[in-house]
């Protein structure tokens, strides 16, 4: 896919569109890892929080009851 | 009358005493002149006037007149006459024009060079003509209008005078849009350069993206070092409570955009010492996924960025797709 880098001078009005020089791709890629793990880290975490309370018989409401 | 050469045992006469006297003071019988005249030996010590509607000229040329001659120039007709260097030299410290009822003295310094002293110095008649105005120069003497009611006069080396009329400043210095109408944001990254202020303010309005749960962040100088420092806390949905944000150390985060793709999304951030090579604090707010007021991603930053040039370009960053709407307005402030 590409990612497009568009630059303005306020000054002159010039516009530049580019597209991501190698760095800036290589940036975006690993940002796009780690995003994509902090998903799935809290999709597994609310999955198993889901499977705990189903197990224990309550809801997340009553859960919250008996920790406070 | 004219310069005389007086002998030995010579008589005087009354009317000679009379007529020598009234020059002497700088007056005396007039020499009328209705057209354009070339001085003679016989004008030294006399007045010439010249009377005419149409423009003249007195023309000096060498080998007339001694050292210390001098001839008085009187102009009573609407033609300007003006003083003309024929074969001898003219200096003057300004103009040689001689309007009407102006006048002057030619000294000569030799028999070949003679000054021009204006009465009027004519050409730097005062350009005034309303009340309020002021006295300017640009490469000349020049009218400054008197300004609007309740405006001060402002230095400003662009305008030809020099000077401009413009609203008393507060307290608060006033904010200038840098980049005019704003700019409209696409691609993945829209970078906007500008010249230095010290203060900016960069507000960005309708903001989406061709993705989903797009995550918007903000990025100065295109400094891609760990830079940025900051605090950014979100409302968590549905308690109204805050939770804090993990920060990328080489960015500042903005906002998040709603999964439904809207571009109900905005933010705001403003930098202080952002001129200067020390640190620039800033603080921010941003909001997205809009909905009820507590259902949705509204995030508060403090922080600073530690970069050392002063700052000319702001980027904002989508991490996911393509801008689809979006307008960026930078202001600055000095």
């Amino acid at each position: 896919m590409t990612r497009i880098h568009k630059i303005v001078d306020a000054n002159t009005n010039e516009v530049i569109e580019r597209p991501y020089s190698k760095e800036e791709m290589a940036e975006y890629e690993l940002d796009a890892k780690l995003k994509q793990k902090e998903q799935a880290q809290a999709e597994s975490k609310a999955t198993a929080k889901a499977a705990l309370l189903e197990k224990l018989g309550i809801t997340a409401e009553e859960a919250t009851l008996l920790l406070s | 009358m004219a310069k005389q050469s007086f002998s030995v045992g010579q008589v005087l006469t009354a009317a000679q005493m009379t007529s020598l006297q009234a020059t002497a003071m700088g007056g005396g019988s007039p020499s009328v002149k209705t057209a354009s005249y070339t001085l003679v030996a016989a004008d030294a010590g006399t007045v010439i006037q010249v009377n005419s509607t149409s423009a003249t000229t007195i023309t000096v040329n060498t080998g007339l007149f001694a050292a210390g001659d001098s001839v008085q120039i009187q102009n009573i007709g609407s033609g300007t006459t003006t003083i003309t260097s024929g074969t001898a030299t003219v200096n003057s410290a300004g103009s040689l024009g001689v309007t009407q009822y102006d006048g002057g003295f030619l000294y000569f310094s030799s028999a070949s060079s003679a000054i021009w002293f204006d009465y009027t110095q004519a050409g730097t008649t005062l350009p005034l003509t309303t009340k309020g105005d002021l006295f300017g120069y640009s490469t000349t003497n020049a009218r400054i209008p008197v300004g609007a009611d309740a405006t001060v006069l402002t230095a400003d080396s662009t305008q030809a005078l020099g000077v401009k009329w413009a609203a008393a400043g507060g307290a608060d210095p006033n904010y200038t849009l840098l980049n005019s109408g704003g700019t409209s944001l696409s691609g993945s990254t829209t970078t906007i350069t500008f010249t230095a202020y010290n203060s900016l303010l960069i507000a960005i309005e309708n903001i989406s993206t061709d993705a989903a749960n797009s995550v918007i962040d903000i990025r100065l100088n295109s400094d891609s070092a760990n830079n940025y420092g900051a605090g950014s806390w979100y409302m968590v949905s549905g308690n109204g409570s805050y939770q804090q944000e993990d920060q990328n150390a080489s960015r500042i985060r903005l906002l998040r955009c709603n999964a439904a793709v809207s571009s109900d999304n905005r933010g705001y951030i403003q930098i202080w010492g952002a001129k200067t090579s020390g640190q620039k604090p800033f603080n921010l707010v941003g909001t997205g996924q809009p909905g009820s007021p507590n259902n949705g991603r509204s995030y508060v930053s403090v922080g600073r960025y530690v970069g050392s040039s002063a700052i000319t370009s702001v980027s904002i960053i989508a991490d996911a797709g393509s801008f689809d709407s979006g307008t960026v307005y930078i202001y600055g402030s000095n």
